[in-house]
């Protein structure tokens, strides 16, 4: 894969890529686009192996995930709370905002792999299949962190 | 539960523009070219290491089915033991006991190319 034709992909999936980091980290878009920068480098290192069995997005998607759990491995530095991480992604203090503020603090307290299958799942409008692919689980799994996604943040959710 | 799944479909997280992603991603893959460089020349080496392994495995097979068509074995002496085929074996085979040392040397040879001590 060329550098031109690597960027041109890129350049498609940047916004779902960074939305996806965005859900995972909670609403710190910093760390979501440094995260991003990260897996970007990772795949454009390892484009030549890409053989185009799966779409260029599902691939992106799993260097991207793998990257996110590298960093939750890595001892911790500096916490951005997620009233913090509000003002990153909205500044007006609008309904809106306090419904992102809902969502991000209840993201916040889930697992790992439920916080991505729901963010693939509902934000990005991946199918079971692409989800499987990108978390390397079976499909039977996906659904069932999906369930329980789903359960944990009916928890912490006012509707 | 369908009011949960609502919520989420209609709070997709906003992502901020940022038009300096892809520029800063640019420098970043520019900074990695070197490494990416030898990444590629490493994959590629793989291939060719496979290919020439696979090639080799179809020789060997076609060599070793023709051998057995070739000179058949008497199925007799089966019964008359292990060491007895054994010997008969050796004795029926021996001027092709050096093929299995080139196949082992054969894959020795790919094994230690894969990992870059013939290439250094």
């Amino acid at each position: 894969m060329t550098e031109e034709r690597f960027i041109r992909e890129v350049r498609e999936q940047q916004e779902p890529l960074r939305r996806f980091l965005l859900a995972l980290c909670s609403g710190d878009g910093a760390l979501a686009d440094d995260i991003a920068q990260d897996a970007l480098v990772r795949a454009y290192v390892a484009s030549g192996s890409f053989l185009g069995l799966s779409k260029f997005s599902t691939w992106l998607f799993r260097i991207a995930y793998n990257c996110y759990i590298d960093h939750c491995r890595k001892p911790k530095r500096e916490e951005v709370p997620v009233d913090a991480a509000l003002s990153i992604a909205s500044g007006d203090a609008s309904d809106k905002a306090f419904r992102y503020q809902q969502l991000y603090q209840a993201l916040d307290k889930l697992p790992e792999k439920e916080k991505a299958a729901i963010a693939l799942f509902y934000f990005e409008d991946k199918n079971i299949k692409e989800i499987s692919a990108i978390l390397e689980m079976p499909q039977g799994t996906v659904k069932y962190q999906l369930s329980m996604g789903r359960n944990h943040l009916k928890q912490h959710i006012q509707l | 539960m369908k009011e949960i799944e609502d919520f989420l479909r209609e709070n997709k997280p906003a992502v901020k523009n940022n038009p300096t992603f892809i520029l800063e991603a640019r420098r970043r893959m520019e900074a990695v070219e070197g490494i990416k460089a030898e990444v590629d020349r490493q994959h590629k080496r793989g291939r060719v290491a496979l290919i020439i392994a696979l090639v080799a495995g179809l020789v060997v097979g076609v060599v070793a089915t023709a051998i057995a068509f070739l000179y058949p074995v008497d199925p007799q002496s089966v019964g008359e033991g292990v060491w007895q085929s054994v010997r008969l074996f050796l004795q029926n085979y021996r001027q092709y006991l050096l093929l299995p040392v080139a196949v082992l040397a054969m894959l020795l040879a790919l094994v230690l190319s894969r990992k870059g001590v013939l290439a250094s």
